[in-house]
């Protein structure tokens, strides 16, 4: 008779299942991501006598902003692992890190989005703007939520020290926000960069 | 991502190799781009290619996929997921091309 052990199952706890269905949350979100990405691809040249992306995108503000999102994702990595170490003071130091960083890039996509606006340049312009807006402020607003989502989290840690709750919604977090800056990468490449290359 | 018995829930390693590496692909295809030296094609190409390698690294080294023991289930949500991304934004390329195709006013010869 095969015994229990024969058939390894990792997802026996509630730490492991809770990630796995955090884990399954962040895939749909890439379906969404994936839906948005192929309307912008598609609508990109479809300007309407309006302004381009080589018009309207100015290269080394968006290039600062990546290494400030990457920076934050390198805190949040390094924060979920001293979560998993016990250590209550990195993990509230790494985490405000990821948050203020985070603050600064939130900050600087409403600056970049406010100045598009000021210019005239709003999504009611053409279909490229109304993509662009879409896909970057969906972005954008996941970040939010994230903003919101770490003090959150923080506060209990700060009270009681990391507990094993704590632990789990950590990563959580940290998947997310790691989540986020891949999603970045790709809008920093198809977006911008390409966008910028476009004359 | 799951399993704990790599160690890599604890250890600041992964997260800092990732993060070198991830640096160094931003860097560089920023690099690329601001110097305007590649003909256009060969640009979108250079992209296209860091930017998917980058995702691959920060998928590894951030997210710890692939680090699982069976069955795999992270892998396997990942791949189905790819896969109906990639249908979905070639679908809609090959869709749209084709209707700018078909909509183009006949030629007058």
């Amino acid at each position: 008779m095969m015994t229990h052990e024969n058939y390894p199952d990792p997802h026996h706890d509630t730490y492991s299942r809770t990630i796995f269905g955090f884990w399954v949350y962040l895939m749909s979100d890439f379906i969404l991501f994936g839906a948005l990405f192929a309307t912008y691809i598609v609508l990109q040249d479809s300007t309407f006598a309006g302004p381009t992306a080589h018009d309207l995108f100015h290269l080394p503000f968006t290039f600062f902003q990546t290494l400030v999102l990457l920076f934050s994702t390198l805190t949040a990595g390094l924060a979920g692992a001293a979560a998993h170490r016990k250590d209550k003071n990195k993990t509230l130091l790494l985490f405000s890190i990821t948050f203020l960083l985070g603050l600064l890039f939130f900050g600087m996509q409403l600056h970049e989005f406010s100045q598009f606006l000021a210019a005239g340049h709003s999504w009611q312009k053409s279909a490229f703007l109304s993509a662009y807006f879409t896909l970057v402020g969906t972005h954008t607003l996941h970040i939010l939520f994230g903003l919101l989502w770490i003090p959150v989290l923080l506060l209990p840690v700060y009270r009681e020290g990391v507990s094993h709750v704590s632990i789990r919604r950590l990563t959580c977090m940290r998947m997310f926000w790691q989540f986020l800056n891949i999603v970045w990468v790709f809008i920093f490449s198809f977006v911008y960069l390409l966008g910028a290359k476009i004359t | 991502m799951i399993d704990l018995r790599h160690g890599w829930n604890l250890s600041f390693k992964p997260q800092f190799i990732g993060f070198i590496l991830s640096l160094l692909l931003t860097v560089s295809v920023y690099r690329i781009v601001t110097h305007h030296e590649l003909t256009d094609s060969l640009l979108t190409l250079t992209v296209v290619s860091f930017c998917t390698l980058q995702a691959l690294i920060q998928l590894f080294f951030f997210l710890h996929l692939g680090l699982e023991s069976k069955p795999h289930w992270a892998m396997i949500t990942f791949l189905f997921t790819l896969l109906v991304v990639v249908v979905v934004i070639g679908g809609s390329l090959w869709i749209m091309d084709n209707i700018n195709y078909n909509l183009m006013p006949p030629m007058e010869h």
